[in-house]
């Protein structure tokens, strides 16, 4: 199995997501977030991970999030030093070679998306975190 | 980049520091046995270089390695003196070679000729001294020239003199007196004139003759022939040719480079003398950065588990526990402090960066024609290794600039009413979480009119519209302003700007410029300091602890009463601006007011023109000195400096100036019932 084909299935925000695992540091237990006076939209504090400053995505600022999320359990970190939270992992799974359409029109989250794939009836988005990343760049500009 | 290497580039950048030291060693008069432990440490350092090079897959870096052992194995054998002029080659040397290696960690191909600028001069010092049989010669005496004036020569002109001579060629004298107002520029006009004819060796000031006016040169050219036409003379300058030494002059015996006694002693006694062990010598362990990253992360892991059995020690109310709970206290001062020492590796001090500066504007003061006084502040302050490196090449462009474009020649300055010889300062100081960097020169300034329409011409201006002395500072940096064609055209400065401001920014940081016409420049650079140590007050606010840096803590006081943001308080007879630090970070305020007072002055502020602020906090919990740690890009806040780990959880260590600014913006608002 290719680690480049590899995928993280998880539940973040309400919404079952896909992350390549090819831009994942790791996925540890989440620490308890110390919030940031003034910070950055998007980004709702900061956990110590390995000695550094972890910023941690605040997935509300995202639009179509619901308001309310359900506590986080875990944290993905991306490469680029992002903490995403997750309210479950569910496991891994090889890309399917199949199934892979482009975001629903007027789906939210489509600026954050690559692809969405229907996995055993189930429609799982994935996430790039290049754009991701993107978007919380404009939020900061924007402010 | 095959990250096995990392260790050999790390050793390299070690070496080069070393290297760097023992050349300012050399720089000052040293006792015989310092000047050669010295000497041998350069030799073993440039060889090591030349190995690693090679291991490294660089050839060419070995081979110019190799060229500048080659000299310091001259250097030790007693065959080339340690001169001026010798170690300022040396040091252009090692500054190639290290800007070189900075290039190739960059993915930069390899050069050519990484000594290309200094090839002449070592050379010349090649084969000064390596006659046949080693003997180091001085044929300046043959010059038919008074003694004075021949002592006026430098080391690196006696080498010439020697050289060409040994080659074969003639050396000219152009007499000339120029007029006081123009004598620079006529000078220049005619060094490039006679060097078009052959090789410039120098121009030295002589004593005007009786009853003549204005100031008289010697220009030594070594040449064949040297032709009186072609040097472009003006009527009144009295220029006039003189045959100072012929080749055929040179003595037989000397000519075949027999070993002279004064110089069979220079060589000898080096050799004679056994240098004993120098105490500067101290071992050296080399580390790659990420071992000491990952010791960091260990400690802190460790830092961690303190903090979590310090809690649960208070938490047992047990008289019994006072002394594990004392012991608990020896063991956070004991971990601080070797995060302290771990932080210190990291380092180095601002000042080797300035003495890689400093040979620069002795070189191009003298190359230009332009005095200089050159004068470094703020040496003492650190900053990571890492940035070092990546400062040399923006700071030598900033250098450069302002010698070649902002500073004048001695003779417009002193017609402008300045003095002389030129300033340029270049201080380092800490500013919240920046170490700031000002270089100033009190040259000309920009020249904003012809930046203003070099940029209309270029369209990145409006015509019309009204640009700021800012916005024209400004422009100087956008890229495609500066190009060599269009710099040429403006008088001011600007040349490759865009360059140096995409390495700051790359590095996190910013650059301002400023300037007044005919009074000079000023360029900063602000660099984010990603850890240090910071002597802090620890406050709280609502739930959350904040470190203030005591730097900028004037005192601390209760209030008779609780106060509220947009109020005023007493402060040592001062009546005080007084804002809720809640207010200023954009938490919720106490409705009930606060009674502490944390007075701020915003720092290099003089006491009677300083901005003073009463801070408003619920709590002063004592004073700290924190392990300060950057937040990443993504995370900036305003107000915040970085973040320390404490007891408590994250501390959040406020920028003192920045708050400053934050607290007036607030009571502004206030004001204006926003």
């Amino acid at each position: 199995m290719s680690e480049t084909s590899l995928l993280l299935r998880a539940k973040a925000a309400g919404r079952d997501i896909l992350l390549p695992m090819s831009g994942l540091r790791e996925v540890v237990a989440l620490a308890p977030i110390t919030p940031l006076p003034g910070g950055p939209p998007g980004i709702q504090g900061v956990v110590l991970y390995q000695g550094e400053f972890l910023p941690v995505l605040d997935w509300t600022a995202l639009q179509g999030c619901p308001a309310r999320l359900e506590s986080a359990v875990a944290m993905a970190v991306l490469m680029p030093r992002l903490g995403l939270p997750l309210e479950g992992l569910t496991g891994t799974l090889e890309a399917p070679e199949e199934g892979w359409s482009d975001p629903a029109e007027g789906d939210p989250w489509a600026p954050i998306l690559a692809k969405v794939c229907r996995v055993g009836g189930e429609e799982l988005a994935l996430l790039d975190p290049d754009h991701l990343l993107a978007l919380l760049h404009r939020l900061r500009k924007d402010r | 980049m095959d990250p096995s290497f990392d260790d050999v580039w790390a050793e390299c950048e070690d070496l080069f520091a070393q290297a760097r030291e023992r050349l300012a060693t050399l720089k000052t008069p040293q006792p015989a046995h310092v000047v050669q432990a010295s000497v041998n440490a350069l030799f073993r350092s440039t060889h090591t270089l030349k190995g690693m090079a090679g291991m490294l897959g660089f050839p060419r870096f070995s081979q110019a390695a190799h060229r500048m052992e080659d000299i310091f194995d001259l250097m030790r054998q007693g065959r080339l003196r340690s001169t001026d002029s010798l170690i300022e080659t040396l040091e252009s040397g090692i500054q190639a070679l290290e800007s070189g290696l900075a290039g190739l960690q960059r993915g930069q191909p390899e050069p050519d000729d990484y000594l290309h600028a200094i090839r002449r001069q070592l050379g010349e010092l090649e084969a000064l001294a390596r006659p046949p049989d080693g003997a180091v010669l001085d044929l300046t005496s043959l010059l038919d020239l008074p003694p004075d004036v021949l002592k006026a020569l430098s080391e690196y002109e006696r080498t010439r003199v020697t050289a060409v001579l040994l080659a074969g060629i003639p050396i000219h004298g152009i007499r000339v007196s120029l007029e006081l107002a123009t004598f620079d520029e006529r000078l220049r006009a005619l060094s490039e004139a006679a060097g078009a004819q052959g090789e410039l060796i120098s121009a030295l000031p002589l004593e005007a003759a009786e009853g003549q006016d204005g100031l008289s040169f010697l220009l030594l050219v070594a040449a064949p022939i040297l032709e009186f036409q072609g040097l472009g003379a003006g009527p009144d300058e009295a220029l006039e040719i003189l045959r100072l030494a012929d080749p055929e002059r040179i003595p037989a015996s000397l000519r075949a480079a027999p070993e002279s006694p004064e110089a069979s002693s220079q060589a000898a006694e080096p050799l004679q003398a056994s240098p004993p062990p120098a105490a500067q010598d101290a071992e050296v362990l080399r580390l790659p950065a990420q071992r000491v990253e990952a010791l960091e992360a260990r400690l802190m892991a460790v830092a961690q588990v303190r903090d979590t059995a310090s809690q649960v020690l208070r938490q047992l109310e047990d008289p019994d526990l006072d002394r594990p709970r004392a012991m608990m206290g020896e063991i956070e001062t004991g971990l601080l402090e070797v995060q302290k020492s771990l932080l210190q590796m990291r380092m180095v001090k601002v000042e080797s960066l300035f003495q890689r500066i400093e040979p620069m504007v002795k070189a191009l003061s003298r190359d230009m024609g332009k005095p200089v006084r050159v004068s470094f502040q703020g040496g003492e302050l650190e900053l990571e290794r890492s940035l070092l490196g990546r400062l040399t090449e923006p700071f030598l462009h900033l250098v450069r600039n302002a010698l070649d474009h902002g500073l004048e020649g001695a003779a417009e300055r002193v017609a402008q009413g300045k003095a002389e010889i030129g300033s340029l300062k270049i201080s380092a100081s800490q500013r919240g979480r920046n170490l700031r960097f000002d270089i100033r020169d009190d040259g000309r300034g920009f020249d904003l009119a012809r930046i203003e329409a070099r940029g209309l011409a270029m369209g990145l201006l409006r015509e019309g519209q009204v640009h700021t002395a800012e916005d024209l500072h400004r422009l100087t940096l956008e890229p495609g302003f500066s190009t060599r064609e269009r710099a040429s055209q403006i008088s001011g400065r600007g040349v490759g700007m865009d360059v140096v401001r995409a390495e700051v920014v790359g590095m996190g940081g910013e650059i301002q410029i400023s300037s007044e016409p005919r009074r000079g420049s000023l360029v900063r650079l602000s660099l984010p300091l990603s850890r240090a140590v910071v002597g802090c007050l620890k406050v709280r606010c609502g739930k959350q602890i904040f470190g203030i840096p005591l730097s900028h803590v004037l005192r601390v006081q209760a209030s008779p009463e609780a106060l509220r943001g947009g109020s005023r308080a007493e402060v040592l007879g001062e009546n005080l601006p007084m804002e809720s630090l809640q207010a200023c970070l954009g938490l919720p305020e106490p409705a009930q007011g606060q009674r502490l007072l944390v007075v701020l002055r915003q720092q290099g502020a003089s006491a009677d023109a300083s901005l003073d602020l009463a801070l408003g906090v619920d709590e002063v919990s004592g004073r700290a000195e924190l392990l300060l740690r950057s937040l990443p890009e993504l995370a900036h806040a305003p107000g915040i400096m970085g973040g320390s780990l404490q007891e408590e959880g994250i501390l959040w260590v406020l920028d003192p100036e920045d708050l400053m600014g934050l607290a007036m913006d607030s009571l502004m608002r206030r004001v204006a019932g926003v």
